[in-house]
């Protein structure tokens, strides 16, 4: 697969680094990041196909965070990482837009194949814009 | 002369008396009886110009019928337009009433030293806090509006059916356990990979799942389940022990803005969302339902893409 890059978004730092960590040891080109706010500041500098944001964040939360992005990046894929605590709004992250949700703690190889899914789907995105620009 | 080609069999009928009359004008002629043989020229013509007069008659009467028919379709869809914009109105007009009483109130603690009594800043934030919940739901109409009607064109991947479903499933059942709802689930193992929209089809799921889960309340199952079945199809089945849906409403439900849920509660977008997205996905979603026993909702998606016109 063509390489892409990952940013996961998560206030608990543990979890965000535990993360971060295995899913570079399965070649996947991850970065982490503790808020919303820093989050959105860092994608208007770097590129990134595929985020993984927490929906509960002090500041700005999950939903925020996640209505923002879509409306900068369009084409960026969001997978909503929800707890057991905060299912309400896993619901509401899959209206406003995200690709699909992992529940905490996060299974590796199910978050990994979701995160393959997210970016076969911005990668099928991107040819269908390229196509219809050609036209 | 009408195009002849343009013409069924039946729309000549008019015409078979002059052509008689006319063959037997020549008939006549040929054995020289030529007053006889006049008459019925004179008559042969009269009943051609006649027949010619109906058929015409006929034209222009399905013509009027094609244009009237035209004109009831498009009546039909003003109709349909200007019951979706007062459905819009009416979900605005409620948050906007209640944005203006709290404004108006506002008003009326903030006037002349209003301000200096104890209460003041209590009430001041509750009333702020109402329209903050107002423009939310307001948003929120416009947001799902939007959604509705931007034509998003589905992104198609093959996806597991069955995984897709229970993680949605997952998601729900937390909250329906606490209110005593199970969820059955009836998978069927080797379900083909299903080439779809995830993200859509998941957003159908939540919201037949969501609609379940309260038409249920307190008590009760959602049952689950996926097959495959005829012309390379797979089947999703979502049954629950609610409250059901009475006959009258069964053809209304999947209407934007159709709720049954208090004012403030539910868009009445959920199904009519879902239903689009389904067309979208070249399937089709149907509802069966008695008051009292429940209701079933039926999804049949093709296996492979097939994209259904809106
Ligand atoms: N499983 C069900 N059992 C009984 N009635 C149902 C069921 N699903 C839908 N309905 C009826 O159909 C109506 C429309 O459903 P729809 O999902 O479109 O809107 P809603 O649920 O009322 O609002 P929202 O989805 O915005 O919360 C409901 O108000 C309810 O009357
Ligand atoms: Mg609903």
């Amino acid at each position: 697969m063509k390489e892409f890059r990952v940013l996961i978004v998560d206030d608990e730092l543990d979890f965000l680094e535990t993360i971060v960590k295995r899913l570079k040891r399965r070649q996947v080109d991850a970065t982490g990041i503790d808020s919303g706010i820093k989050a959105l500041e860092l994608l208007e500098k770097e590129h990134f196909d595929v985020v993984i944001l927490d929906v509960r964040m002090p500041g700005l939360d999950g939903i925020e965070t996640l209505k923002e992005m879509k409306k900068k990046r369009p084409l960026l894929e969001v997978i909503m990482l929800t707890g057991h605590a905060s299912v309400e709004s896993g619901v509401q992250g899959m209206q406003y837009g995200a690709f699909d949700y992992v529940m905490k703690p996060a299974d590796i190889n199910d978050l990994l194949e979701k995160i393959k899914a997210a970016h076969e789907r911005k990668a099928l995105h991107e040819e269908k814009v390229r196509e219809t620009k050609m036209i | 002369m009408p195009n002849e080609s343009r013409y069924t069999i039946h729309e000549l009928y008019p015409y078979a008396a002059s052509v008689l009359t006319a063959g037997l004008a020549i008939a006549l002629c040929l054995s020289k009886e030529i007053i006889w043989a006049a008459v019925a020229l004179v008559l042969a013509v009269t009943s051609f110009l006649a027949a010619r007069r109906l058929t015409r008659e006929i034209k222009k009467a399905n013509e009027q019928k094609c244009h009237l028919d035209q004109q009831l379709i498009q009546s039909q869809k003003l109709a349909a337009i200007g019951e979706l914009s007062s459905g819009i109105a009416h979900e605005i007009n409620n948050p906007l009433a209640i944005i203006g009483q709290e404004t108006e109130w506002m008003k009326q603690i903030m006037k002349g030293d209003g301000l200096q009594a104890p209460d003041a800043p209590d009430e001041l934030r509750d009333s702020l806090r109402e329209i903050v919940s107002q423009v939310d739901r307001c948003k929120e109409i416009t947001h799902k509006l939007l959604d509705f009607a931007r034509k998003k064109e589905p992104l198609i991947q093959g996806a597991d059916v069955n995984k897709l479903i229970e993680d949605m499933a997952r998601l729900v059942e937390k909250e329906a356990s606490q209110k005593n709802i199970k969820l059955v689930r009836n998978y069927q193992k080797d379900l083909p990979r299903v080439q779809t929209d995830p993200p859509l089809l998941r957003q159908v799921v939540l919201n037949l799942l969501n609609n379940a889960a309260y038409a249920i309340g307190k008590d009760g199952d959602i049952s689950i389940s996926t097959r495959q079945s005829a012309n390379n199809s797979v089947e999703l089945v979502f049954s629950d022990t609610g409250s059901g849906i009475p006959k009258e409403h069964l053809d209304k439900i999947f209407d934007p803005f159709f709720t049954t849920k208090p004012p403030g509660k539910g868009t009445g977008l959920g199904l009519s969302i879902s239903h689009s997205i389904i067309v979208k996905l070249g399937g089709r979603i149907t509802v069966a339902s008695e008051v009292g026993c429940g209701a079933t909702f039926t999804i049949h998606l093709p296996v492979e893409a097939s994209k259904g016109e809106v």
